[in-house]
């Protein structure tokens, strides 16, 4: 709510926000009955047999303890802390967009929002060949012209080794290097977990990746095949792509895509400002109401004002229902 | 970078000869060589021919590996497929030598640089297999549950599962594995582990090559199909019936004291031959008809006192003749070891054999502790391997196992009795096999052996090169038909079906990957593909069925059918009236011997009487008894709905004819036929008479038989008049239900509605009711064939997975957007245990609660499954653990059952087993194993591969655990691993 702070709200728009904002506060105060604690404050449970203490709690005296903020949260006897505006606690199978900061022999590390750093193997992606064979030292040598510093990266978690480090994969077409397009990095804790991480939002023409990691990419729309035929059509696109005359005439996007591309990253930076919950369907939402301004003007007071309008009328008509 | 296009769409010269799918490329290559082999391509759809020139070169090049043999033509067919870089599934005989090709494929993968995985469906058989293989080519690994061996070698041997996990969690390999290596892969039909190996197949990666090793399975081709559609790629079937060394197939009647060739080398069935030896059969007691149930068993292994029993008298005969060395199968591990014991006399070893034996076997022995080495199976197990006879099934403990096979493949191992389980797996042949059985108990009866078993099993039979004909004796001790014995021992092989089932382990693990959907891997099934290819000829068969029931005409079926429903009525009334009458609670009082009761004659139960009146007839009662469950009568068998039998005296037209079993069906007293004592389930009764003959004592002269018969004629035409007096239910036989006196008025009501209704005065009303039911059939039957064409075109399994997924979302695993939940983390974790009972037992703190060593018991449940009979129960405090067990399985279970899964709770429940868990108890507490071996009557094998499963699910659970972020319990979970993993439960396998 900082940048809010900052905005240049004149007097009307001051009074609309305040009451869009009491409106939530009122919207969501019955949906959100849960415990919330701080550091150090004790949980309250009855202490009866076989509790399982989970992450952030600890054992304190004999009383439950919470090692961190967040919310409690309870499946049958387990006792956890959820946690609010903390870094990014990865699971597997999330998807995450993530930005390489080192290229390492066999892998490549990635700042994704975590504690530490990610690690994707240069095994754990698909280079688009057609043969399966073992790494050999010509590969690492080669990782450059796959990723190097900066790359913006699309994968999906694999898990926790033994040695405690994270690992990365991007075994599926769908990964891999983001081009063209805008990163964004928001707080984790507004992009919940959800079956589908990709979009496609046709009427802007453009790929949205909502990154559990609250790294959120805009970019332009690449087609990518189904599952069956994609190997051989991205193989022959792969080729294709390898000539250099090919490659400038690639990498041209539209003005009309580039426009695009901003209203929707100037959207997510309005609903993270305001601490909305970042979803596909909002973010759409968003771009719909910012047709009657200009792209730059969206970030101005007047529409944050407008969006937290709508969101309130969001809620309250889904509540209805 | 993709510079070879193996199936490029876009080539335009090729375009112009698409190949359709499964064309025949050369079908029949080797027709014109000695030794026939099937060769056949499956192309996927739209499969376009790369350019020829690769093959060419490849063809040129140096192969791989050569060996110091010429090649069968199978082989070289097969592995001519593996140079030109195409997937192939080789289906033969165990001992044909498949080995070969997987040895080729892995020497062409490490000669390319490239990974090679090899997997088969057993720990023990891998790690044979990765010592054969580490011998031939250095660079290899293994990767069993229990051990790892540079994991990163070239080559990898291991367990189908471990390869399934390593998919599942986007290992390394996946992207570098060239070739995947699927020995014994007929194991897909496994009911419990197949849906393994398709889960194996479908997620493999898109590019690599495959090896299917197989039995001879009959539709190959349609697993080959298979493969090529779900990979888009050919795969090429090399399949051969061939044996190196040709079989003879005898029999030994049990009782009688020779071998009569039943089936020559030729395959040429000798009838006068089978006949002679049945004949030879001496029946183990006469009359012993009653308990059959008990009679496989005692015939073969007690034998009759004072005489040598018959396996004795057979492997004499067989030493005597030097067709040793031999293997006996027989089907329980208890009748092993009996057999085994009636060896005692005799010695097939030389002095220095005994002294080799005893050398090989201490040195393996040498790992054990000393009081290891005291184990009862341990020190009794010598004196009979030095004597050159050995006991081979899965209660041995492990090492004891491998010892064995070890002295077998030297050769100084004459006599082996095995179980089945021998029969898979590494090259461990013998000039005679033997089967000590024509029955097996399935889990449910003792059936004959099939085909497929047999062929699997005779695959024993001749070791290449040494013997010129291998030799399978089948002991027979009981009459068979030549059509029954021709099935087993030229039966066909098994069908290769997939026994795809889904579970919510998988399930889980599908949903937390955002790019797999449990859908796509239920499409890409073999289920699936199975069931997609039976549509036509369904549709087919429906369609005919309609024209069959529209040329059917009647006159007035409105009012027929009316009619019909009321006669519907009426007999399943009837028939509630009978079952109250006739269940045993009242009858049984009733039927003492000589009483006169009326019994159902209609022969087979599917042609029905289409009057109010019955066909029925009149029958003494001799005897009755309590079924104990398994036995199969030749009469009218219907175990499932009788808990006794009743033997009646009846009039029976017997009927014997050459191929099919003797038959007898009941008749009429006054038609003619034979007077037999016939058991029947009580159900067949329908109604007890108040009349009591004298029966002569003896029956077993026909005249007596015959006589009685008489006397039930002429009681009957005493009574012809007035009927015979029944007893009456309500008086005489005290049967007090209101649902009796509430039927008995229906029936009375119906009955006055059939004399109003006019169509029973129709004259054809038996022919019309007879066409207007086999209408209803008919349309009952198009009924099914269109739900069966229904299920099958949408997704196989698609009303059982959205059940299943109802019920993870109403556990808390999934949220209701399908993302996995805390719960389903930790379910996902855990693959060798009921994964939802073991996750909500701890989430409900139970397993937290518990000492290490309570828990450790607890968990035992989950690892065991054999049923053990009047286990002693575990003391109390285990025994409260186990109720807590079992309240929370049966939680489960009813969640799953209101979701609409098919389950059934009480089974569900009862599927954990607290047989081991005082013996698990005692393991964790440290105590020897020969002490645990003394509380617990399970065989030492059984107790072994449990403790090690047991192990397999802690390291799951401490996965588990950690997700949660539960440090404490993770702490006693690593606790738990380190009390239970220790001695002789977790010694190495001697083949490392």
């Amino acid at each position: 709510m900082r940048d809010i702070e900052s905005l240049r709200l004149n007097q009307t728009q001051k009074l609309r926000f305040e009451k869009a904002l009491e409106q939530l506060d009122f919207l969501s105060a019955a949906a959100n009955s849960n415990a919330c604690v701080a550091v150090a404050d004790t949980i309250l449970v009855d202490h009866q047999d076989g509790l399982l203490k989970g992450h952030g709690t600890t054992d304190f005296d004999g009383e439950l303890v919470a090692t961190v903020c967040g919310v409690v949260e309870r499946v049958n006897k387990l006792v956890y802390v959820r946690t609010l505006r903390a870094r990014y606690k990865p699971e597997t199978g999330d998807i995450i967009v993530g930005r390489v900061i080192e290229v390492a022999p066999k892998r490549w590390r990635l700042e994704i929002n975590f504690t530490q750093d990610a690690v994707l193997m240069l095994s754990s992606i698909t280079t688009g060949e057609d043969i399966q064979r073992r790494q050999t030292a010509d590969d690492e040598l080669n990782m450059r012209s796959i990723f190097v510093e900066n790359d913006v990266v699309c994968a999906e978690v694999r898990g926790v080794q033994h040695d405690g480090s994270l690992h990365l994969q991007a075994r599926s077409q769908k990964y891999g290097k983001l081009e063209r397009g805008q990163l964004l990095t928001v707080p984790p804790y507004l992009v919940k977990r959800r079956k589908q991480h990709y979009h496609y939002l046709e009427q802007l023409g453009i790929d949205l990746i909502l990154g559990c990691n609250g790294f959120i990419w805009v970019g332009e729309h690449i087609d990518t095949k189904d599952d069956m035929v994609e190997d051989q059509v991205a193989k022959s696109e792969q080729q294709n792509e390898n000539p250099g005359d090919n490659f400038s005439k690639e990498t041209y996007t539209s003005v009309e895509i580039r426009q695009n591309i901003c209203r929707a990253a100037n959207a997510v930076r309005v609903l993270c400002a305001l601490g909305f919950n970042i979803t596909a369907d909002v973010i759409i939402e968003t771009v719909k109401l910012s047709n009657s301004v200009d792209i730059h003007e969206m970030l101005g007071p007047e529409f944050y004002v407008l969006v937290a309008e709508s969101e309130v009328e969001r809620r309250r008509s889904s509540k209805r229902i | 970078m993709g510079s070879i296009k193996r199936k490029s769409l876009e080539d335009p010269t090729e375009e112009s000869a698409p190949h359709p799918k499964q064309q025949r490329e050369n079908g029949f290559a080797g027709v014109d060589e000695p030794v026939a082999c099937l060769h056949d391509v499956s192309y996927p759809e739209g499969f376009v021919h790369r350019s020829s020139d690769k093959a060419v070169a490849q063809e040129e090049s140096k192969p791989a590996k050569e060996f110091p043999f010429t090649l069968d033509p199978f082989q070289s067919e097969a592995i001519k497929c593996l140079n030109i870089g195409e997937s192939v599934m080789v289906s033969a005989h165990t001992s044909a030598g498949k080995t070969v090709v997987a040895l080729y494929a892995i020497a062409m993968s490490l000669k390319n640089k490239q990974r090679v995985i090899y997997t088969s469906p057993i720990k023990a058989l891998s790690n044979q297999k990765y010592r054969e293989f580490k011998e031939e080519f250095s660079d290899v690994g293994l990767m069993t549950g229990d051990v790892t061996i540079e994991p990163n070698a070239s080559c990898l041997v291991m367990t189908t599962e471990v390869w399934r996990s390593m998919q599942y969690n986007a290992s390394d390999l996946v992207k570098e594995v060239a070739w995947i290596i699927f020995d014994e892969v007929h194991y897909m039909r496994d009911r419990e582990r197949g849906v393994v190996w398709e889960e194996s197949i479908v997620l493999a990666p898109k590019k690599s090559r495959f090896v299917f090793l197989s039995a001879t399975v009959p539709n190959a081709k349609e697993f080959a199909d298979w493969v090529a559609k779900v990979h888009q790629q050919p795969c090429h079937i090399v399949y051969t019936d061939y044996r190196p060394t040709p079989l003879q197939h005898y029999i030994f009647p049990s009782g009688g004291d020779g071998l009569y060739l039943v089936v020559d080398e030729k395959g040429k069935f000798r009838e006068d031959s089978f006949q002679k030896g049945l004949n030879a059969l001496v029946p183990s007691s006469e009359g012993a008809k009653k308990n059959e149930a008990g009679k496989w068993q005692k015939g073969v292994v007690a034998g009759r006192a004072g005489e040598e029993s018959d396996i004795f008298k057979m492997v004499k005969m067989i030493i005597q003749r030097q067709y040793d060395p031999v293997i006996v199968f027989s089907f329980s591990k208890r009748e092993c070891e009996l057999l085994a014991m009636q060896m005692a006399k005799l010695d097939m070893n030389g002095d220095d054999e005994k002294v080799n034996i005893e050398t090989i076997f201490w040195s393996a022995m040498d790992m054990l502790s000393d009081d290891d080495k005291k184990l009862p199976q341990v020190s009794n197990m010598l004196p009979i391997l030095k004597r050159g006879i050995g006991v081979h099934h899965s209660g041995l403990l492990p090492i004891l196992k491998e010892v064995i096979e070890i002295l077998f493949q030297e050769g100084l191992i004459k006599c082996l009795f095995a179980t089945e389980t021998f029969s898979i797996g590494l090259n461990m042949p013998a000039k005679t096999v033997v089967f000590s059985n024509v029955r097996k108990f399935d889990g449910e009866k003792f059936r004959w052996i099939t085909g497929g078993e047999y062929i699997q099993m005779s695959g024993r039979a001749g070791r290449r090169g040494i013997d010129e004909r291998g030799i399978c004796i089948l002991m027979v001790d009981e009459k068979l038909e030549p059509s029954t014995a021709k099935m087993m021992l030229k039966g066909s092989a098994d069908c290769l079906n997939s026994a795809f089932h889904l579970s919510y382990n998988m399930l889980l693990n599908q949903i937390r990957h955002k790019d797999s959907e449990p859908e796509n891997l239920l499409r890409n099934s073999f289920y699936q593909f199975q069931a997609d290819r039976a549509i036509p000829d369904l549709e087919k068969q429906a369609k005919h069925l309609k024209e069959e029931k529209d040329s059917m005409i009647i006159e007035e079926e409105d009012s027929l059918d009316n009619y019909y429903s009321l006669l519907q009525q009426y007999k399943s009334l009837k028939k509630d009236v009978r079952d109250i009458i006739c269940s045993p609670r009242y009858c049984l009082p009733f039927l003492q011997p000589g009483r006169l009761v009326c019994i159902n004659c209609s022969g087979d139960e599917n042609s029905p009487a289409f009057s109010t009146d019955d066909l029925t007839t009149w029958g003494v009662v001799i005897n009755f008894e309590r079924v104990k469950g398994l036995s199969e009568d030749d009469a009218n068998k219907k175990p499932e709905d009788a808990d006794y039998t009743v033997d009646i005296l009846t009039r029976c037209a017997v009927t014997r004819d050459e191929v099919s079993k003797k038959t007898m069906k009941i008749i009429p007293l006054k038609e003619s036929g034979e007077p037999v004592v016939v058991s029947l389930p009580l159900s067949q009764i329908y109604s007890l008479s108040s009349v009591r003959l004298v029966i002569a004592k003896d029956l077993i002269p026909l005249q007596n038989r015959e006589n009685t018969l008489k006397k039930v004629s002429e009681v009957l035409s005493r009574f012809s008049k007035e009927g015979m007096p029944l007893l009456d239910p309500e008086e005489d036989m005290k049967v007090q239900s209101s649902s009796y006196r509430k039927s008995v008025r229906r029936i009375e009501a119906l009955e006055n509605l059939f004399d109003k209704h006019e169509i029973a005065k129709s004259p054809l009303i038996e022919q019309k009711l007879k066409v207007l039911h086999k209408k209803k059939e008919l349309t009952a039957r198009i009924k099914q064939l269109k739900r069966a064409v229904r299920n099958s075109s949408v997704l196989a399994f698609k009303d059982e997975l959205k059940a299943r997924k109802r019920v993870l979302r109403r556990l808390g695993y999934v949220t209701d957007d399908d993302v996995v939940n805390v719960k389903g983390q930790v379910a996902c974790n855990i693959s060798s245990a009921d994964e939802l009972t073991l996750t909500e037992l701890m989430f409900n703190g139970v397993l937290k609660d518990l000492k290490v060593e309570e828990m450790i018991s607890l968990l035992s449940c989950f690892v065991w499954q054999e049923k053990l009979k009047d286990a002693p129960k575990p003391r109390d405090e285990l025994q409260l653990l186990f109720t807590q067990l079992q309240d929370t399985a049966q939680r489960v279970a009813k969640v799953q059952f209101e979701c609409k899964v098919q389950i059934d709770v009480e089974n569900f429940a009862n599927s954990f087993r607290p047989d081991i868990m005082e013996a698990v108890y005692a393991w964790a507490k440290g105590s020897k194993f020969y002490e645990i071996m003394e509380i617990s009557q399970v065989f030492e094998g059984s107790l072994i591969r449990a403790i090690r499963r047991l192990e397999e699910v802690l390291q799951q659970l401490i996965l588990a655990a950690k997700s949660v972020g539960e440090t404490e319990f993770e702490q006693k979970l690593e606790d738990a691993v380190s009390k239970i993993k220790r001695d002789i439960v977790f010694a190495a396998s001697l083949y490392l």
